[in-house]
């Protein structure tokens, strides 16, 4: 097993690819959110190590705030993967970082890896292209 | 009660007398009763039936008093007086009828029967005789004047005078008067005038829709139109900046100030937005202006400055980012949900996979470049300078770049701007190269790379891409499939040009060459409307 993964997504569709693509590699998907209060409750449930956010979501561009929150609050690592980042392009504290949709699958593989390998502080790699690390 | 004079005098003497007689403003007036009372005095002191005050002027003979006599006494009469007035002192006639000067006058034949003649010169004060104050009688008097009688004609001759003389000084005064009414009335008129023009700038101030202030060149204003006190719900003219920059929001207050003192320093006209407080809505966005008014050395005597409510504008405005922004999200969703789609569809399909990826890519490639030149509002604008071809070039290959984060695909040349409607068919061209590069040519080496050279040539612009250090190939160049129709239809198609692909030894070698307005229509479309 290498590592539990929460995503945070309104559309269905590019949430199901995603937890394909992710499952594919051995990732556990512990879920999937399409809001704000879905997505509280999954991560009240526990034992989530990475959470791949977008920013709009079913009840509006609340993403943003979400990801903050779930990133101060806890100890969950959170890798926004937005149509817009630019909207976080300052970073957000208590977040890693983001990558733009849509993506190729090998940027989902290499960036939910080094995300995972800088949370167990594993040796220290270059960040992939597709991803932009929060300062 | 005029009477021709039957003699001519010299002219310039009468014209004198006539100029003179003119200042005492006598002429034609009415009778009064101090010059009536003299002439009575005087025909009761010598007895006589007939007094009178005669003035000459010019060929007539004007009477302002007279006693005893008829109006329509003829015009005869004044040959007496023209004598008399010929003579210093009193003049006496003591019996006409037997005076071989007037022995013959009608005034003597006729029945009014003159007989005795007297009369007193009035003299003004420069020594010119005016007239006369005579007295005249039917009976002659072999006698002529007791000595009183004579006397008493020349003082009254001298109180007709002195009357004359005050009737002249209140002309004068009354002119006077006069003229320093008229000035008044002038001044009142011009300062009316003012006050007009004053009222109907505050009428124009007051009509118009934005507020209206004035300031001196210190800045002080002072005045406000009527459209500010709507606004703000002031009654009264702030007494000073602080008066009126407290209506001005805390935020923007000290900005604003700033530009105005800036703008006092430079003469440099003022322009700001602040908010400002709304009597009942709370503040809003207004734009304030203001021009300086210089004299004719150059300076700045005034300022006229204008507000304008640009709430509903910047709520527009933001509601139109807010909308374009949403609108570009669910582009951008749009993609990635048809790439999640395709990923989805081909997955029970092995030997769809590879189909399925490259089609993604494409997907990917379209939406960078519709992230690229959509208009972009601050908030969301990438961090990128310029809609220029090689900005996006450099953009697009990013994904292709060294590990090193040294780009693979190096860009020299002449740089081009370029437009939204040419980016789809650029980044699906440089998409098919950079991929088929990565799969088979020099990007599948680690030091393979490319060179991308731009270059304008007249009207043209011409791309030569050149690869170096791919692997060995052993025939011709060959982009499989769909790719090089890809390429085929956005150069010849989308941007009529021509594509040509030759194969070199050191590598794959694409030259592009293509109209410079197709990578700009819409610039070329206004250009040519």
């Amino acid at each position: 097993m290498k590592g539990r993964i929460l995503i945070i997504e309104d559309e269905i569709l590019i949430a199901s690819q995603l937890r394909d693509v992710l499952e594919d590699l051995d990732y556990t998907v512990v879920g999937m959110a399409a809001n704000v209060p879905a997505a509280r409750r999954l991560v009240l449930a526990g034992g989530i190590e990475l959470a791949l956010v977008d920013i709009h979501l079913s009840d509006g561009p609340t993403g943003l705030d979400l990801g903050r929150e779930i990133g101060q609050g806890s100890d969950i690592t959170v890798l926004y993967l937005t149509a817009n980042p630019e909207m976080v392009r300052h970073g957000v504290p208590g977040t890693f970082g983001v990558m733009s949709k849509p993506t190729d699958d090998d940027s989902v593989r290499t960036a939910v890896a080094f995300a995972m390998q800088s949370r167990r502080g594993g040796p220290s790699l270059t960040a992939p292209r597709s991803l932009t690390v929060f300062g | 009660m005029t009477i021709e004079l039957d003699a001519p005098r010299q002219a310039g003497i009468e014209a004198e007398r006539l100029r003179v007689l003119r200042s005492y403003d006598i002429l034609d007036t009415d009778p009064e009763r101090a010059f009536d009372d003299v002439t009575r005095l005087a025909a009761r002191i010598c007895e006589t039936p007939v007094a009178m005050v005669s003035l000459a002027l010019g060929e007539r003979l004007w009477f302002k008093a007279r006693i005893g006599m008829a109006d329509e006494t003829g015009p005869e009469l004044d040959s007496f007086c023209q004598h008399a007035m010929e003579y210093d002192g009193v003049y006496v006639v003591r019996d006409a009828s037997i005076d071989p000067v007037y022995i013959d006058h009608p005034l003597v034949t006729g029945p009014a029967h003159y007989r005795f003649y007297a009369g007193a010169p009035l003299i003004d004060d420069q020594g010119m005789t005016l007239g006369m104050l005579c007295v005249v009688d039917t009976t002659a008097r072999p006698d002529g004047l007791t000595e009183t009688q004579h006397m008493t004609l020349e003082v009254l001759a001298t109180q007709v005078m002195a009357l004359m003389e005050r009737r002249r000084a209140l002309t004068a005064r009354r002119l006077s008067d006069e003229q320093a009414e008229a000035a008044v009335e002038v001044a009142l008129q011009a300062s009316e005038k003012l006050a007009e023009s004053e009222a109907r700038f505050q009428a124009i101030a007051d009509s118009m829709p934005q507020m209206v202030w004035s300031a001196g060149a210190d800045g002080y204003h002072d005045y406000f139109n009527a459209r500010w006190f709507d606004f703000t719900g002031q009654t009264a003219t702030p007494s000073d900046t602080d008066a009126w920059s407290a209506q001005i929001h805390p935020e923007c207050r000290d900005r604003a100030l700033a530009a105005w003192q800036a703008s006092l320093a430079t003469g440099e006209p003022y322009e700001v937005e602040y908010r400002l407080k709304h009597h009942a809505d709370g503040y809003r966005w207004t734009l304030g202006r203001a021009t300086p008014i210089r004299n004719s050395a150059g300076t700045v005597t005034r300022w006229f400055g204008t507000g304008t409510d640009i709430e509903d504008i910047k709520r527009l405005e933001q509601a139109k980012a807010l909308l374009s922004q949403e609108l570009s999200h669910r582009i951008k969703n749009i993609f990635a949900v048809i790439s999640a789609l395709l990923s989805l569809s081909a997955r029970h399909h092995a030997e769809a996979k590879d189909f399925a990826m490259s089609a993604r890519n494409r997907i990917g490639a379209l939406a960078r470049a519709h992230e690229f030149v959509r208009p972009h509002i601050e908030e969301s604008r990438p961090g990128i300078a310029g809609t220029t071809l090689a900005a996006f070039l450099l953009d697009l290959f990013k994904a292709y770049d060294g590990e090193d984060g040294v780009p693979r695909v190096r860009i020299t040349g002449d740089d081009t701007i370029f437009d939204d409607q040419a980016a789809t068919p650029v980044a699906l061209l440089f998409h098919e190269l950079a991929t088929n590069a990565a799969k088979y040519g020099a990007l599948s080496q680690p030091d393979g790379r490319v060179d991308l050279t731009l270059s304008h040539r007249g009207d043209r612009m011409i791309l030569v891409w050149a690869e170096r250090g791919g692997p060995e190939l052993d025939g011709p160049p060959l982009i499989p499939g769909f790719g090089s129709t890809l390429l085929a239809m956005s150069v010849e198609g989308q941007l009529a040009g021509r594509l040509d692909l030759e194969w070199a030894s050191e590598g794959l070698k694409v030259t592009v060459d293509v109209p410079r307005s197709a990578l700009q229509p819409r610039r070329a479309a206004m250009a040519a409307a």
